[in-house]
């Protein structure tokens, strides 16, 4: 069976990781096509696919899809792979559901067991693995991680088409608000103080700002802290809708230990929890435990290492 | 008026999870929970017809079976959404849709929603907490040919216009647009309320109205998958200091921290 994969992304400098999962399913058969948005560097790895259809419009979700509809169609395509963001995610569900195919959202990896593919992904907040048995006679949609497989150059010649007739869409844009960055990269930092709802107010962060810069650390946070409360920029939060992170050494603060939360700090080397409740479950996942106020605490943790410098 | 179907997700209770010693999750054993972010789906509905009038009706398809293991619990957690204030709750319970797909969860809800009727809004939550697909919303959309905003952190209404705040990973888009949409909700929209004492006794005398397979017009060509769930191992040295001697316990740490190699003094 030949087997004609799609590989979609609305933003095409990420199709890369797609284009992998694609090239190692399309490897016997089959030709590789991408549906994409494109820019003045499209050209290069356009060189991967045997076809191209491409627009130079910002189009919205539902557009997308019906063209990605149009294109699996046309071109009885088997496979429809694309990274996995939230535009994307959509899109490929909308097409599955109008196709009544099976979808594996943000599948980590795919192993062959005779007639079928085995993928994996996270659950239960990133604490768990799924895995998932599809025939490979089904035809599916995946989504796939970003920024885990290599760049890969397969020198094609392929045969691009710019899309003309585009679908109107049903909602409207009506603006967009970039968000404020901390500037601070706590995927690279050695140490990182992660602050939780144990925060009464936004001026007591100062307690673990004490702390990061007495040790070179630097502070992130909880999602609530950052996306409810707004103490601290989205990009210092850490977990499975956010930032991973493997620092030397991770000090939780007033954070309860939630799977979406942990998930995000598990291969950090060593991990200290700081919580006043001895039965959080943060202590399951710790290291060393500190059951204690953090308001105690951590001015006492603080004032013994600067002691300590001296 | 504005009329909303609410789909909250009975899902695995993740504080609760049976795990066996394989680390396999032993589904059939683990308590169930409503899905974190479907409370917020829930109290947006409310607040929308405290403003404007109408109905919310919530529809659940139990993906977590065997059916007899559950149903109490599924039962009762579509009670706390009567309890909440929702009018009417719909539930389809078979052991059919037991550890399923999407794909099947999707056909079910829309096969319900078929019966009831049309909503203005459907609203859900940005994805469950034990699968985290994020492909109930738009695979709805698409079954029902309406459209679908995801990811939505704020709903402004203003004279004859919705705006829609779409919290995306580098900043908020903001679209416009008229019912009927499927609309998936973050767990920054608002803060969801606890029912009173009085509506838990009230919710006893509304309709919980159940459904299973049989009841449903399904139709896939697409085979039921196989699948399981696995915990990763957590190693850790799990050593805990209690007491109140917490100069002590700050010394003891900072030494052992920097025996780790991961402090430097
Ligand atoms: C789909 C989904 C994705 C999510 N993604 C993420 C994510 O990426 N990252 C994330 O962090 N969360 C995420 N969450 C939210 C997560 O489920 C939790 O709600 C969140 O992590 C809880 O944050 P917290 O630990 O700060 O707050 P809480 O759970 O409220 O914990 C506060 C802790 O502080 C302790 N405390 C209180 N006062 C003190 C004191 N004085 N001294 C010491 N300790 C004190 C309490 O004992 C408690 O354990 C997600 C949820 C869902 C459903
Ligand atoms: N079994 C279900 N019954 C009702 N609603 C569901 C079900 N599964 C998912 N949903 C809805 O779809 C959203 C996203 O779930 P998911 O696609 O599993 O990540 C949930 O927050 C619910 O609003």
């Amino acid at each position: 069976m030949t087997s004609n994969i799609i590989v979609f992304s609305e933003d095409s400098k990420i199709i890369n990781d797609a284009l992998h999962v694609a090239y190692s399913l399309s490897e016997k058969t089959g030709n590789l096509i991408a549906l994409t948005n494109s820019d003045e560097n499209a050209e290069e790895y356009f060189r991967n696919f045997d076809e191209v259809y491409v627009t130079k419009k910002d189009l919205m979700p539902d557009q997308w899809a019906s063209l990605l509809r149009k294109v699996f169609l046309e071109k009885n395509a088997n496979y429809v792979i694309a990274p996995h963001t939230v535009n994307n995610n959509d899109i490929l569900s909308f097409l599955s559901a109008k196709e009544g195919m099976h979808m594996v959202s943000n599948a980590l990896s795919f192993q062959e067991k005779g007639d079928y593919y085995v993928f994996s992904r996270q659950v239960i907040g990133g604490r768990g693995i799924s895995y998932i048995e599809i025939s490979k006679n089904e035809k599916i949609a995946l989504t796939v991680p970003l920024k885990v497989y290599p760049k890969i150059n397969l020198n094609k010649s392929p045969l691009v088409k710019e899309i003309t007739e585009i679908p109107n869409s049903k909602i409207n844009f009506a603006g967009f608000e970039e968000r404020k960055r901390s500037g601070v990269n706590i995927e690279n930092a050695d140490i990182v103080i992660g602050v939780g709802r144990g925060f009464k107010n936004k001026e007591d962060l100062k307690l673990a700002q004490e702390l990061a810069d007495a040790i070179n650390g630097v502070v992130g946070c909880s999602r609530p802290i950052a996306a409810d409360y707004g103490w601290l920029p989205n990009d210092l939060w850490i977990g499975i809708s956010s930032k991973i992170i493997k620092p030397k050494l991770y000090i939780a603060v007033g954070i309860s230990g939630a799977p979406q939360h942990v998930s995000g700090i598990m291969d950090s080397k060593v991990i200290v929890a700081i919580n006043k409740d001895k039965n959080a479950s943060i202590f399951k996942y710790a290291d060393y435990g500190v059951v204690a106020d953090l308001y105690q605490f951590l001015p006492t943790l603080t004032k013994k290492i600067k002691e300590m410098k001296k | 008026m504005v009329n909303i179907a609410v789909l909250a997700k009975i899902s695995l209770n993740l504080n609760l999870l049976k795990i066996e010693s394989n680390g396999k999750i032993n589904t059939a054993e683990s308590p169930l929970a409503i899905s974190e972010y479907d409370k917020n789906a829930l109290e947006e509905a409310l607040r929308i017809r405290e403003k404007f009038g109408g109905k919310v009706i919530c529809i659940s398809v139990l993906t977590w079976g065997p059916v007899n293991k559950k149903l109490q619990d599924a039962e009762r957690i579509m009670r706390e959404t009567l309890a909440l204030g929702v009018d009417e709750a719909h539930l389809v319970v078979d052991d059919y849709f037991d550890s399923c797909s999407p794909l099947e969860t999707s056909l079910a809800i829309a096969s319900v929603l078929r019966k009831l009727g049309n909503f203005d809004l459907y609203l859900c939550g940005e994805s469950s907490m034990d699968v985290s697909s994020a492909q109930i919303p738009a695979r709805i959309a698409s079954i029902l040919d309406i459209p679908f905003i995801t990811y939505v952190a704020k709903i402004r209404i203003e004279e004859n216009k919705i705006f829609f705040h779409r919290e995306l990973p580098n900043g908020v888009q903001i679209i416009e647009a008229q019912p009927p949409l499927v609309v998936s909700v973050t767990g920054e929209i608002n803060q969801p309320r606890l029912p009173t004492l009085k509506q838990i006794l009230q919710s006893k005398n509304k309709p919980l109205i159940k459904y299973t397979l049989k009841d449903l017009q399904i139709e896939t060509k697409a085979g039921k998958l196989n699948q399981w769930m696995e915990v990763r191992p957590v190693i850790r040295k799990n050593i805990i200091y209690e007491g109140s001697k917490l100069e002590e316990i700050a010394q003891d740490l900072i030494n052992n921290l920097i025996q780790e190699g991961v402090l430097k003094i």
